[in-house]
């Protein structure tokens, strides 16, 4: 199947900020694991490793400030650094849209959010856009039109 | 522009943020009330139930950005893990909105909702094909979400009619869109794989791009359909090794390693050459990721052979760089590498003892539970004791590792919680490289009595209760293949039944142990006791256990009461009478078995008793004879699992002939007559039998390795504790094992039959029994059993061969990596039924090459087309045949009228020469347009 099953974005009480399904789950198996998850990974130390066994699956998370991000992969078929290497790159990417990003920024803006994962990561998480400006110039041209369309609003 | 009308404060803000803000007011206000109703879950749930039946107001509502606001608050609560599924059609009319706001909430709702309904995705594909058309410049946007669209809202009969479409696309001027396009034809090939097929040059060409992303995605599209089906996209690795060999971009080198890795399983050929390429990359970069890509290219692209021992050191060498690396991800991924390359050979692994030790014991549970893993491949006879030193070491609630801070000398104690799993994956792991191939590693059985001991009193708190078994058919294995340490097995097994601790929590632990207590119960002398204790605990058995104990009962009561001539009758009566109340209970069991069993043995004691009670003078015949013959009549000897079911398949019963004629029977029926009961034990038959298989026993000693009798390390467990405390529990121990006299007074009271039989077999064990005590003992038997003892090299029985032995897997068996797989694929439906899978990519080939039509002539009509084909194949071998025999004909004529038989032997081969070189061509035709379509 495809390589991130999905993408979790959970603050440090555990509470989901964002989701991302790249594998058709049920809604009872999307509860379970939003519900099981963000305590297993909250429950690791700091001097574990990122990567977790969980159900049939890996899953390889990554702390940033408060928010922790977290990837269900595919096992055998990923690279599990990669996938901490594109955690990073979502961030980053993050950060230099809002400029500083913070927790309030993805809860405020999750729309925004979605938009920037989905230029990165397209066709059910298998690719990935590695380009940080492409993304960020797509999403800015997205915004003009966006904002044109308000202008138009506005002027008419 | 400001000054043309004059602008509200909200419209400033609007331009300040220009994307959002139409609806953020109320989002934001969602977002604030869920923060402001977070004191306790009613409130919070009150809350959200309000929150949602408003949203569906505003979802009903005409006005198109109230519409639009709700389903961008309800995709909100869908991660809050409400269903917003019945807002389908309004997020339909979302995404056809005219403006791109508006249009993209509607896709990203979409993206998270849609793929449990089948109905709106067919309703959305009209909508996606109108999205898609490109018209200009301005609707790069447009054209990009709705692609991103796509990849949720796919099925097939949309990627059929969108895929012409995509393909223009490609052609675009605009790398954006060429690269959403590439990425929305790879679900569109998922559904619809003739796409693939039929234009497979063209997008192929796109790993040629200019645009580094829009390579990026062609090879990462090619790399996600190569694990479906790698076949077709052999062909272009001379391409894909020039991209390799030339771009710097890691994030695709990785990919192109992951895709050389699918294509490589199906295509050995491609090994020679990427091989050193892969090696030259691992010594030439500098990112983990990819050096971590490139090992796991070789292992999993089988480039790694078993006896490659070159590669699979500089392979192993760079891992065992990064398990010594501080950062714990590292540490993981190469335990996870290493395990892999030691199943290809465990050869690789086997001198990295020390590592894995260090894993071991390393600050994270889940780089140790991945280690263990690894111990298979480095355990070997030396190392054993220590490494399940280590593991036992670690049965602790909580571990503390020592860790180095800074760069100072300073260290800091870290307390680590041992979770259960990792526990039972320890126990697991112990008892599986003690006795993996056949106890191959072990030789002090006295010490793994000890650790069996150990782990029975661990498992006791397991929740894995499957834990009992396993210690208990070890116990249980050992008792049966070592036969020279019967008796301290016996011990450890008498141990267990004593310890009520054990018998309350792990119970399953039992059943094994109470089969090998009746079946040696002749080491037992007071069986009668040993009986008594079961009595007291039975309370705690499951049937299963019981189905077991009953007959070990009878067994050990057996053994028991023909141990010595001696024995009291009355003592014998009243264990009788113990037993059968303790039968008649369990004749009424629940369970089945448990019911016949004790049904069985309750009747042939009460005959037993009524026996006794007519016979004064010792034990009656049924006690010493009959009883005994039920279980003596052969030592059981280990077999390999499933044996016995082989077996039964192998035997064919023949109902139909009877076993005598009718003579024989008449011969039969008067020789009973007078012979009376002298027939009465019609075990002779099987006592050929025994004398043959009991000779085995001599072969208990080995040849004694004096080197390495002097090899014992220190550090191993305790040895010499170990034997004194196992000493001073046997002593204490009421079940003291029987003696030597015992054994040949109880041989004379045997009939003659068995006496036979008794005197070939024992005698290994008459002399291990009284170790300690027995002062009679030959010189040269003390002698041998003195070096034994040294060297703890123990003959341990290898299993019978009955039937055919499957042969039996070289390499690392372990306990499979925890098992992953299977679940997900099932459920995979709706959004992703791929049909690539099984799509054969050979099928059209045949047309290019014999009609050349063009591919847009064949797109449309694959089914007519192969029926065409296959009739034009058709007629094409018959007028070939018509041809052949043309020829044939004509070459009769001529030896007909000219020559003799000789030189048309001649011409025939010729021709049939030629037949055959025609046959290669018609059979080479398709293979050649193989190359060329795909």
């Amino acid at each position: 199947m495809t390589q991130i099953k999905y993408m979790i974005l959970a603050s440090r009480q555990g509470k989901v900020r964002l989701v991302k399904w790249y594998t058709p789950y049920t809604p009872k198996e999307k509860t379970k694991i939003s519900k099981e998850l963000p305590p297993l990974i909250l429950s690791r130390k700091p001097k574990m490793c990122n990567i977790v066994e969980y159900s049939d699956h890996k899953v390889v998370y990554r702390r940033y400030a408060s928010l922790y991000f977290i990837c269900g992969i595919t096992p055998e078929a990923d690279n599990e650094l990669l996938t901490l290497e594109i955690i990073h790159r979502y961030v980053e990417t993050m950060d230099t849209y809002f400029g500083n990003v913070c927790e309030l920024d993805i809860i405020f803006n999750f729309g925004k959010a979605y938009a920037i994962l989905d230029e990165m990561l397209m066709c059910d998480g298998a690719i990935t856009e590695s380009s940080k400006r492409d993304v960020l110039s797509h999403i800015h041209s997205m915004d003009t039109m966006e904002g044109s369309d308000q202008l138009e609003r506005i002027t008419s | 522009m400001s000054s043309l009308y004059a602008p509200t404060n909200e419209d400033v803000k609007q331009r300040l943020r220009p994307f959002g803000i139409f609806f953020e007011k109320s989002l934001k206000d969602l977002i604030k009330g869920i923060r402001a109703n977070n004191e306790t879950p009613e409130k919070l749930n009150h809350f959200l139930a309000q929150a949602l039946s408003e949203c569906r107001e505003e979802a009903n509502s005409p006005d198109f950005n109230l519409k639009t606001n709700a389903v961008l608050k309800l995709t909100y609560l869908e991660m809050y893990g409400f269903d917003m599924s019945w807002a389908n059609f309004h997020i339909l009319e979302v995404m056809s909105s005219s403006k791109l706001q508006q249009k993209r909430v509607g896709y990203l709702a979409a993206s998270q909702s849609f793929y449990k309904d089948p109905d709106i995705l067919m309703l959305a594909t009209n909508l996606m094909k109108k999205d898609l058309k490109y018209t200009g410049t301005d609707d790069v946007v447009k054209v990009g979400i709705a692609l991103s669209g796509l990849s949720t809202i796919i099925t097939p009969p949309l990627a059929a009619d969108i895929c012409d479409d995509l393909f223009t696309m490609l052609n675009s001027s605009r790398p954006y869109i060429r690269k959403k396009a590439i990425t929305a034809l790879f679900k569109v090939f998922l559904q619809f794989p003739e796409a693939l097929r039929d234009n497979f040059d063209k997008f192929a060409a796109k790993l040629e791009d200019d645009d580094t992303s829009v390579v990026s995605a062609a090879v990462s599209v090619i790399c996600e359909l190569s694990k479906k089906n790698p076949q077709p996209f052999i062909q272009l690795s001379p391409l894909l090794y020039e991209i390799l060999v030339t771009i710097s971009n890691n994030w695709i080198i990785i990919r192109l390693l992951k895709l050389f890795t699918n294509l490589s399983k199906v295509e050995p050929k491609l090994r020679p050459r990427l091989l050193p390429k892969i090696l030259e990359l691992m010594d030439s970069t500098t990112a983990t990721s990819v050096l971590y890509e490139s090992i796991n290219c070789i292992v999993k692209g089988h480039m790694l052979e078993e006896d490659d021992y070159d590669v699979a050191m500089q392979c192993l060498d760079r891992l065992h760089t990064f398990c010594d690396s501080s950062d714990p991800n590292l540490r993981y991924i190469s335990c996870v590498l290493f395990y892999k390359i030691g199943k290809i050979n465990t050869a690789f692994i086997s001198q990295f003892d020390k590592l894995v030790m260090r894993l071991l014991n390393d600050v994270d549970v889940s780089i140790r539970s991945k280690a263990i893993e690894l111990i298979e491949g480095i355990v070997d006879e030396d190392n054993l004791q220590n490494i399940v030193l280590v593991l036992l070491k670690q049965f602790v609630d909580q571990d503390v590792v020592l860790l180095q801070v800074g760069g100072f000398e300073t260290t800091r104690e870290i307390p680590i919680f041992i979770p259960e799993q990792y526990k039972i994956k320890m126990v697991n792991a112990v008892i599986h490289i003690c006795s993996m191939d056949n106890f191959a590693n072990l030789n002090d059985f006295e010490w793994y009595n000890a650790v069996l001991w150990d782990l029975a009193i661990l498992s006791q708190d397991l929740s894995d209760k499957s834990l009992g078994y396993r210690v208990g058919e070890q116990l249980r294995n050992i008792m049966i293949k070592v036969p020279s340490m019967r008796e301290i097995t016996m011990t450890t097994i008498i141990k267990v039944l004593y310890n009520e601790e054990i018998n309350n929590h792990l119970p399953s632990i039992l059943k094994d142990c109470f089969w090998s207590l009746g079946e040696f119960s002749s080491f037992i002398e007071n069986g009668d006791d040993l009986i008594n204790l079961v009595f007291q605990r039975r309370k705690y058995y499951p049937a299963d256990v019981e189905i077991i104990l009953i007959p070990s009962l009878l067994k050990i009561f057996s053994n028991w009461c023909n141990r010595s001539t001696d024995i009291d009758p009355e003592r014998v009566k009243s264990v009788l009478s113990d037993l059968l109340s303790h039968f008649e209970p369990l004749c009424y069991s629940k369970a089945f078995e448990v019911q016949e069993r004790a049904v069985q043995c309750m009747e042939f004691l009460k005959l037993a008793s009524e026996a006794m009670e007519q016979d004064t003078e010792g034990l009656p015949l049924l006690l010493t004879d009959i009883l005994p013959s039920f279980f003596n009549s052969y030592e059981l000897k280990p077999i390999s699992q499933g044996t016995q079911q082989k077996l039964q398949s192998c035997i064919s019963v023949d109902c139909e002939t009877p076993f005598l004629t009718e003579e024989e029977l008449q011969a039969v029926l008067n020789q009973e007559e007078n012979e009376n009961d002298e027939g009465l034990f019609s075990e002779d038959l099987l006592l050929i039998d025994d004398s043959s298989s009991a000779s085995y026993q001599n072969q208990d000693y080995d040849v004694p390795d004096e080197s390495k009798a002097n090899s014992e390390e220190p550090n191993v467990l305790d040895n010499e504790e170990l034997e004194s405390r196992k000493r001073a529990e046997r002593e204490s121990n009421p079940f003291y094992l029987s003696q030597n006299n015992d054994r040949t007074s109880k041989a004379s009271t045997q009939l003659l039959d068995f006496s036979h039989r008794e005197a070939d077999e024992p005698e290994a064990h008459l002399i291990r029994l009284n170790k300690n005590t027995n002062g009679t003992e030959d010189e040269t038997e003390r002698k041998r059993k003195s070096k034994k003892k040294h060297k703890k090299r123990v003959h341990v029985l290898s299993d019978e061969v009955v039937v055919e032995n499957k042969p039996q897997s070289p390499t690392l068996s372990i306990q499979s990596l925890p098992t992953n797989a299977s679940s997900s694929r099932g459920k995979i439906s709706l959004r992703m039924p791929t049909k690539l899978e099984k799509f054969d990519f050979s099928k059209p080939l045949v047309s290019p090459s014999h009609d050349g039509t063009s591919d847009a002539r064949r797109q449309s009509t694959s089914g007519e087309q192969d029926e065409l084909e296959r009739l034009r194949r058709k007629f094409e071998t018959q007028q070939l045949e018509a041809n052949e025999t043309l020829e044939n004909g004509e070459n009769d004529e001529e030896t007909i009228i000219i020559k003799k038989k000789k030189s048309s032997k001649k011409k025939k081969k010729h021709s049939s020469s030629k037949k055959s070189k025609k046959k290669d061509s018609v059979d080479e035709t398709p293979k050649v347009s193989n190359d060329t379509v795909i």
